[in-house]
Order: C-alpha cells, then structure tokens, then sequence
C-alpha cells in the first residue's frame, strides 16, 4: 500500500492566518479569543469567541467583504462563497505554496479535494428569508451553493479546477477528520495520488449561537478563562470559525517532486458510541474503540504514541469521556504519552476543528516542541493518571494521535509519525 | 442599432408606464441596489424611474453589465458596438446573466422570465429587449441558429452547390461557417494539382447567407414571406480577394443588411480564416419578392415566433445550468 504524507499546510485561524505564526501561537500557548461585539447583549449570556483578525465577512453580500493583501480573488469566484469558503480558498493557496505545488499538480485526474463544513447559517437565513419575503425571483441564483453543507468542496473544487475525488464530510466536529481519514484512504488504495483536505467555519453569530441552545457553549467573559479543556471548572466551549487546508500525497510524488514532508500520515480509525445524539459516552467507549481501530490499523502500539492531540473542547462531559477512553487505552499499557488540547487556544472549530488540529500536530512535529494544554489552573480529578500536559515541551513529538468527535457519538482517531 | 430601437423616433416616447410617485425612499433603494455602478449607471435610473423615458434606459442597462464584467475587460465595454458578445467577448456565463436580470429587473421595475432570456447573447440584444419590454413592443426575433439540416429545408440552393454548414441569424444579420472539405467537385480543376477555393464560389457562399438572411431573418410585412424561389443575384460591387482559401480551412463567414426596399436588398459580407481576412464584398445585391402568406412572416417551417425548445440546441443558449 502506498505510504501517504502531508506536504503541504495553511491556516486562517484564530491563532494567526499563516503556518508561522500558528506555530508560534501554539508554542507559546497564546490564544485567540476575544469579547465578540455581537454577543454583548442582555439576553446573550456567552461572551467570547475565537476571532479571525485580518478578515472582515459581516455583511451577507460577499463583495462586500475584505482579507488581507496578498489574496487576489475575483468577484466570480467570491460571489458563491460563505465567509468560511474565503477563509478555506486562503488557506488553499496557502497550502499550494508551502507544497510548492504549479498548477499542472492542481488540476489533474490524480488530485482529488475532501472538504467539510457546517454550511453557512448566516447565508442560509438570509437567503432563505429573501425568498420567502419577495419571492423566488428576487433570489440571488448562488444562495444555494454559498450556503448548504458542501458549499466549501462546490466552490474550491471550482474554483481551482479539480478535477479528481470531491465530496464533503458531514459528521458535525468529526467532519474534517473523516475526511483526512478518507483521503488517506483514496491515496493508500491507489484511486489518487495526492488530496485537499479542507476544513471550513463561519465561525459567526449564526454558526456559533445556536449551541447557546444546549448551554454547551461557555459563559465566561473573560477570554483567558472562557476555554480551559482539562479544568475543574471548565464551563463550555467557545466557538471559533476559520479555515485550514491541508495536503496529502503518496510516496512516490513526494519522491517524483522532491517534496519535503511534515509528517507521514499512518492510518487511522473510527467507531460510533451508539449511545446519544448529542452527549458522548460517559466511558468514552466509541473513542477508546477508535483509538484502537487506529493503532491496528496502523500496526502501531499504544506503548509508541508519545503525544495525543486530544478532542477535548472544555464541555463537561465530553472532557471526561475522553479522558475515560485515554486511560483505558493507554493506562493499560502502563505508558503516559503527553496529552493537550489545543481548543484552550483556539476554541472549538466544529467541522474545521479534526483538520485544524491535525496541521497543529505536523507544525509541532516540524518545529520541535509539544504545546502544552493552556489555562488549566485544577486539574479535574477524573484526569489524574493522564499525563496532561501543562506547559510546552521543547522537544517534537515522534508519534502523534489525533482525536475527533462528533455529534452521534461519532468518533475518529489519526495516527502520524513525524518524518 | 437594431430596427426596433430607431423604429421609434422622436414622438410617443413618454410611456404609460404603471409608476407610482418616485419616493425618497425609492432613491434610497435605488442608491442602495447600484452602489457598485457607476455614478452615470445611478442617475440615469433616477432619470428612468422619475420620467419614465427611455432613451435613460441602455445607461443603466450597460452600467448594469459593466458592474459584474471583471475590471480588466470592462474596457471593452465602453467602446462596444452593439455586436459585443456577453459570453464569448465579456465572460459573463448565465449565472451573471441571472445577477445581472435580477438587478436590471430591480432597477427599471420590469418581470423578465427565464424563456425570453436564452436569445440574449450580445449587447445589442440586450439593450433592444430591454427596449422592447419598456416600450411595450413585441419582442424582436431571437438570433435563430440554424443547423445544417434547417438550411437545407429552407434554401432554394442545393448540395453540392450550398457553401454553409451552419448560420445563426437575427434581425441585423447573420453569420455561418462552411469548411472546405477537399471533395468539392470543382477543385478537381481549380486549379490543376492545387486545390484553391474559387473567389467566385466564395462571393457564392455569402451571397447564399444573404438568402438565409432574408428567408430567415429580413423584416417582412405582415401577412407576407419573402418567397423562397423569388431570390437572385444582380450584382456586387467592391470585391477584393485577400487570402487563398484551401482544403481544411474553415470559412466564417458574415453579411449585414445595408438597404432593403422591394425589389432590392443590399449587403455588405466578409469572410474570415480564423482572424485572417479572406474576402470583403462591400455590396451584394439580391432581388426579391413577396409571396402571400396564411401564417405569420418566415414560418417556412414553423419557427418564426421564439424559438421553441430544440431550436436552440446547436449552440448552448444563456441558461442556468445547475447541477443541483
């Protein structure tokens, strides 16, 4: 089976819109929150949001929108896009430069683009409250593809001329892990030689405050406290938006073009918690079998994974069950590998959160260090045996696995080994 | 321009349109909708929806289009002739052509459907239609394209004599493409072991566009038809042969209509090879004749009124292709 490796990365993130300054983020576990305008209203009772600075995509009309200089993008292409899709094609031609790709290893029946995302709440509403007030004539005919779940993969895969594998992932914050999963799978099968992988979140009023809903979403104000994964006193999630991309290549192009890895990818695994369709297992059983699934899968032992990125997004329960899941995997086999989690800096990216913090993984795997697992002050109880980290380790993590999880107990675990 | 916009000079301009008081409001929405038009685009609708004239209306038309043309061919807008092709020439595909509708319709308060939009392919087309709708007018005849099959069913001349594989016709012109195969019996001895496109042959071939013209797209009285076997040649003026034309080349070719009064119609034609000009005739003049008619004009086989739906199959009309 051919070996797959990520080759290439970019980030527009709430820790910085670049490879290098995500990495320094991370490193110095600096986060990315801030007191987001919108919420500060009587009736709202969450506070903070992981901004994405340098972008400004309020307004519901795309043309209206701005990004940083550097990005040239034409009115065409704007117009079907959500504010997560501009994020998301930033961060492609981010990835495309940092993998030294020409356009000939773009488009080609070999490259394939996997994406996932939430759709576009904001745009959904707006359209859709058009039609209903001046009727079906009045509607913009791209408020389709700029809104529903798949509008990410319709407008990269157009917009940069794919022309292999394409399709969207929709498993909620398992999404864009599935879909690096599935990649992996297109190239170690042998159907494509190199993928996209992009993950994508408005990360906006109308993405985030529906989960207000499940008072699952944190109410501190202050933004150096409102995500604390790990901590006793952990009150929820806070949202964040943004857009990651991702390459995945076989051995023989990284080989044909020179290209020079993050990381090898090893395989991965996954299982449901056939439990609940929101809460996650209390034992983390769907998540202790995927970990498995993946270590299998990848001819790996538990005993070899020295650091474990973990899904773990600052809620009450779901913090726990992963916990739970981590001790039986590794806690039987006697070994502690570091443990953090990065949603303390970033907030939790929903659909984008599995390929966000995969690219984490491989810039900490290139840059030498381990980040710690930020703003924990008490250690919740439950976590006692796991060796969470608490400060950033200037040394590289050898083997790294990633966890995601998902509204329907959906759970995936990926395995990378730094080149 | 096309007839129907100068075919109404100077009286009746002011239209009955149903226009309620322009409102401050209204200006506000007005300001709001073209606020990536230029200033010009902006109050000539102002002019447009207080007066209700017209002649406002191909500014705020063309200042529509120029807002969703990308900047870098915009400069082909502001010296175009009518003949500017939206796709080809503009690269406005049919969802543009959808936002540039929806704006058109917001702005001059019109109701477009989406039939009487896949005929619209040049500036000109758009600006008489939007003409006719305010005006009140019956919609001019779409550009027909017309594939080989329908030339044959409609032209007096035959194969091996007829020298157009396929022609799009409108009320202003048309244009055809004939290939040079190689197999025409004359290039047997024209000229000996050297196959050249006889000059004569091609004066031919736009001179059989002009009859296309005219049995397929020439204002025609109504209740009469320009008669099929009443059309012939006498005479041409300012031929100049500019390139050999061998087997392989593809001709393309165009006539305009210069004047037409019973019993005569003057053209003027070109031939190009790619962007080579190969022959320019600069009148072509053809008899003809009306013939009665029960049907509506040029109904030769049923297609004079907007296209039906195959009709249009030889070239992709400006549809929305949604792949939903």
């Amino acid at each position: 089976m051919p070996r797959v490796f990520i080759t290439g990365l970019g980030f527009v993130t709430s820790i910085g819109n670049d490879a290098a300054s995500v990495s320094a983020s991370l490193r110095e576990m600096r986060h990315g929150f801030e007191v987001y305008p919108p919420f500060q209203k009587p009736d709202i009772s969450c506070k903070v949001i992981g901004t994405i600075k340098g972008f400004s995509t309020d307004s519901v009309d795309p043309e209206d929108w701005t990004f940083p200089p550097g990005y040239t993008i034409k009115r065409e292409t704007v117009r079907s896009m959500a504010p997560h899709g501009l994020f998301a094609h930033c961060a492609f031609i981010q990835a495309v430069a940092d993998a030294r790709l020409g356009e000939a290893d773009i488009s080609n029946r070999d490259t394939g683009l996997f994406a996932a995302s939430g759709g576009s709440p904001m745009l959904t509403y707006y359209h859709h409250d058009r039609m209903l007030k001046l009727g079906p004539a009045r509607c913009s005919p791209l408020g389709i593809v700029a809104s529903i779940v798949g509008t990410l993969n319709f407008n990269l895969v157009a917009a940069f001329k794919i022309q292999g594998a394409s399709c969207g992932f929709s498993s909620a914050c398992a999404s864009s892990a599935h879909a690096i999963a599935y990649a992996y799978d297109e190239i170690s099968l042998g159907r494509q030689k190199r993928m996209f992988i992009a993950g994508g979140e408005d990360g906006n009023r109308d993405a985030i405050l529906p989960f207000a809903g499940m008072r699952t979403l944190s109410l501190q104000s202050d933004p150096a406290l409102a995500s604390r994964p790990f901590d006793v006193a952990r009150d929820g999630f806070v949202g964040t938006g943004g857009g990651v991309v991702a390459v995945l290549e076989s051995e023989s192009e990284v080989t044909r073009r020179g290209a020079n890895p993050y990381c090898e990818l090893l395989g991965w695994g996954q299982a449901s918690d056939g439990y609940n369709v929101a809460i996650s297992h209390p034992d983390g059983t769907g998540s202790r079998i995927a970990m498995e699934n993946a270590l299998g899968s990848s001819r790996v032992s538990a005993a070899e994974v020295d650091y474990v990125n973990a899904h773990a997004t600052s809620t009450l329960i779901g913090d726990v069950s992963e916990a739970r899941a981590l001790k039986s995997v590794f806690g039987e086999m006697g070994v502690r590998p570091g443990i953090s989690s990065t949603k303390a800096l970033t907030g939790h990216g929903l659909s984008l959160a599995g390929v966000m913090e995969v690219g984490f993984c491989a810039l900490m795997m290139r840059g030498g260090f381990t980040p710690g697992s930020a703003h924990i002050t008490n250690l919740d109880p439950a976590c006692e045996g796991l060796n969470i980290l608490r400060s950033t380790l200037n040394e590289a993590p050898r083997v790294v696995l990633k966890n995601s999880s998902g509204f329907g107990g959906a759970n995936v675990a990926l395995l990378m080994r730094r080149k | 321009m096309p007839d129907s916009v100068q075919s109404n000079p100077g009286g009746n301009k002011t239209l009955t349109l149903a226009t309620k008081p322009f409102a401050p409001d209204d200006e506000a929405a007005l300001r709001e909708a073209l606020k990536r038009c230029s200033p010009s685009t902006f109050e000539a609708a102002v002019q447009f929806r207080k007066t209700g004239n017209a002649d406002h209306m191909p500014a705020v038309v063309i200042g529509v289009i120029e807002r969703f043309v990308e900047p870098d061919l915009r400069a082909k807008l502001k010296d175009a002739d009518d003949d500017l092709r939206l796709i080809e020439d503009l690269g406005i595909d049919s969802l543009t052509m959808m936002e540039i509708v929806i704006l058109v319709e917001d702005v001059l308060q019109l109701s477009i459907n989406n039939d009487e939009l896949r005929n619209l392919r040049t500036v000109g087309d758009v600006k008489t239609f939007i003409d006719c709708k305010i005006r009140g007018l019956p919609l001019p005849r779409p550009t027909k394209f017309l594939p080989i099959e329908h030339i044959g069913a409609v032209m007096p001349v035959q194969p091996p004599f007829l020298f157009l594989n396929e022609a799009s016709v409108s009320s202003t012109g048309a244009n055809g493409k004939y290939k040079i195969t190689g197999q025409e019996f004359f290039l047997q001895g024209h000229f000996k072991d050297n196959p050249v496109m006889p000059a004569s042959i091609m004066l031919e071939a736009l001179g059989q566009l002009a009859v296309l013209f005219l049995l397929e797209g020439a204002p025609t009285e109504p209740g009469k038809a320009i008669g099929a076997n009443t059309i012939f040649f006498t005479g041409c003026e300012g031929v100049r042969a500019h390139r050999m034309c061998k087997p392989g080349d593809i001709l393309t070719l165009s006539i305009k209509p210069k004047r037409m009064k019973m019993p005569l119609a003057t053209f003027e034609g070109a031939i190009r090879v790619g962007q080579e000009k190969a022959v320019i005739a600069e009148d072509i003049t053809l008899t003809f004749a009306y013939v009665e008619s029960a049907v509506a004009p040029s109904a030769i086989n049923g297609t004079a009124q907007p296209a039906p739906e195959g009709d249009n199959s030889a070239n992709p009309p400006l549809r929305v292709a949604i792949n939903a």
